[in-house]
């Protein structure tokens, strides 16, 4: 087999229980991740990006979550969602480290910066104390805090938001980790912010060999820097691709009226912006269909009834849509 | 930090000289005074006794000999009992006071914390209804129901704990019921604040982002949540322990303990101008000073919090 693979999803099912009924957040999921690539995740919200990427940490809270069914191997060996509390607890942030949306609320406002990045490195890398902070140090600088000796010691209020998503950055590569999870790590920044940050997470997995799940509901972070996209709906994936694939020749509709929908400042301005019509689905006991079937505009009779299964296309480009069928 | 605990230190006093100046005019407003009896005392002797006491001296006077008493440390004469001054009352019944009070207020929190801990982490399960049910009990039932049924269990049918009486007496066992009686109440609160403040922790990001860096629960408990969960239980205990010091008068009644508690209700009853003062006044000091000594450990607890 391709050595080259560190994360293989396969059929991966996230489900809620609420009182209206199930969520199925992730309805069968899969995908593959290469060592050092970086692969997009794109959709709007409520599509289950998010969900299942904290289900391969086993973040899910459960109560009501549950992770029905799936494999998530990683290293190709080790299966993640079958394994114990413990056991995940030893790859977490050694192996998978996360960045998440917020990094305002992320980090622990009560504790120093030391604190909190020492405790991941003499958790798994077996430092003491001593050392552990000179890494820190060392991993500030790394992303761009200056003066870090004397930052280190500050508490997360003394940091702007920007400066704090590098911290947790430094955080989350402290430890060498072969897959960095960022769930949509620029959206609570500042436009300029934003692009620094997107710079840092490139710059820093190609230097460290990290590949990187990068979550976004925004294409124009996918455009910029992802090897491989892969767009969700509805706990699905719908289309997956190429960076230049997906940009250059979406397939789906749902993909297309996406990339559509991103106005554009090099093109002279017609009329009213593109926006795709109606809402996304309530994942809540969703009947045989194409989720996306009511607003999409080459809807057939048969995507009202069956759930088109994914067609898989030249040089492993994959999509789910009764458009393609014949293209196999 | 240093600059402002000193700055906070010098605002009490203003505090607590319009607290002493309220006090003084409110208790002359109402009708009657200490030596009021059914039966008239003859004008000649009300006229001596005021006299003694400086009673028939304009009100600004009377005020201003008092305020002057009060800085000196000086409570003045007990208007009800002849021998001794108030300074010998308070001086005599603090203590007790305030052994019952700390000591009931420790056990709550400790308890009351450990309480809200685990039934945030075992949300919804026995564990969460077994203690929410204990805290439920321990607010709606009063106390003059638990003290009794207490004793009346231990000591009466079981004879293991002394009926009531204090340390000088029965030795520390006299503690033991009058101190669960008393924070029963405090624990209650304590455990539904903690479990709260816990719950709304554990749901925070940033203890996503501690279970994301693979540390284990004990940790991100004691390390990440205790902390900001403990604000509300430490705001809260400014007042509460203000509150169990002169609070226990049920207790001191049921257990025949000789604290503040006692003085404080009688004092209104006999009139007893000056009692009433000096227990107000050692009341209020107690609950300024606490709530000084919070707003300053707070500062420690929460960096964000900054005093300049």
């Amino acid at each position: 087999m391709n050595n080259d693979i560190i994360l293989k999803v396969d059929g991966l099912k996230t489900y809620f229980n609420t009182d209206d009924g199930i969520v199925k957040a992730v309805d069968g999921v899969s995908f593959e991740l290469k060592r050092g690539e970086t692969l997009g995740l794109v959709g709007e919200s409520g599509s289950g990006k998010s969900v299942s990427n904290l289900s391969l940490m086993k973040l899910i809270p459960s109560p009501p979550g549950k992770i029905m069914a799936g494999t998530a191997i990683i290293d190709g060996n080790i299966d993640l969602l079958s394994l114990n509390e413990s056991q995940i607890r030893e790859l977490r942030g050694n192996k998978i480290a996360m960045i998440f949306q917020d990094p305002m609320t992320s980090l622990n406002p009560f504790l120093r910066i030391s604190t909190q990045m020492i405790e991941t490195l003499v958790l798994h890398q077996g430092m003491d104390k001593k050392e552990a902070l000179a890494k820190s140090i060392d991993m500030l600088d790394l992303v761009g805090i200056p003066n870090p000796e004397k930052r280190v010691k500050d508490y997360p209020h003394q940091f702007s938001g920007g400066m704090r998503q590098r911290v947790m950055i430094a955080m989350a590569l402290s430890c060498d980790p072969e897959i960095l999870i960022a769930d949509e790590p620029t959206s609570a920044l500042d436009v300029t912010i934003q692009a620094q940050i997107l710079e840092l997470i490139q710059s820093l997995s190609k230097r460290l060999g990290t590949a990187v799940i990068m979550i976004t509901h925004d294409l124009g972070v996918v455009a910029g820097m992802c090897d491989t996209v892969i767009v969700m709906y509805a706990g699905r994936i719908v289309e997956k691709g190429t960076n230049d694939e997906i940009f250059d020749s979406p397939k789906h509709p749902y993909t297309k009226g996406l990339i559509k929908s991103v106005p554009r400042l090099d093109r002279p301005l017609a009329g009213r912006l593109f926006s795709i019509e109606g809402q996304p689905p309530n994942v809540i006991d969703l009947p045989s269909c194409c989720p996306f079937h009511p607003r999409c505009h080459k809807v057939m009779d048969k995507c009202k009834n069956t759930t088109p299964e994914v067609t898989k296309l030249e040089n492993g480009r994959e999509v789910r849509c009764f458009l393609y069928e014949g293209d196999k | 930090m240093s600059k402002y605990i000193l700055r906070r230190a010098l605002g009490l006093i203003p505090t607590m000289f319009i607290i002493v100046t309220i006090c003084f005019f409110f208790i002359r407003l109402a009708p009657g005074g200490p030596f009021s009896r059914e039966k008239k005392i003859p004008p000649q002797i009300m006229k001596n006794i005021e006299a003694k006491y400086h009673l028939d001296e304009p009100l600004a006077v009377q005020y201003i000999r008092y305020l002057g008493d009060v800085v000196r440390g000086d409570l003045g004469p007990s208007y009800k009992y002849k021998d001794y001054d108030v300074n010998f009352y308070i001086g005599r019944s603090l203590p007790v006071s305030l052994i019952l009070g700390s000591l009931s207020l420790l056990i709550a929190v400790l308890f009351g914390m450990i309480a809200g801990m685990l039934s945030s982490l075992r949300q919804n399960t026995w564990i969460d209804y077994l203690s929410m049910s204990v805290a439920v009990v321990g607010i709606s039932v009063p106390l003059f129901v638990i003290g009794p049924v207490l004793m009346y269990i231990f000591a009466m049918k079981l004879n293991i704990l002394p009926v009531a009486g204090w340390i000088d007496e029965k030795g520390f066992k006299a503690l033991i019921i009058p101190v669960v009686t008393l924070s029963l109440p405090y624990f209650a609160t304590i455990a539904r604040l903690s479990r709260a403040s816990f719950l709304e922790s554990l749901r925070s990001d940033y203890v996503r982002t501690a279970k994301a860096k693979g540390l284990k629960t004990s940790v991100i408990m004691f390390k990440h949540v205790l902390k900001g969960a403990s604000l509300p239980v430490v705001s809260y205990l400014g007042p509460a322990f203000s509150g169990i010091i002169t609070g226990s008068i049920v207790i001191e009644q049921i257990f025949r303990i000789p604290g503040l508690g006692r003085h404080f209700v009688q004092s209104a009853f006999n009139r007893d101008y000056t009692m009433i003062m000096g227990t107000v006044i050692v009341y209020s000091l107690i609950l300024v000073i606490m709530n000084f000594i919070v707003d300053v450990v707070y500062g420690y607890l929460d960096p964000r919090i900054s005093y300049k």
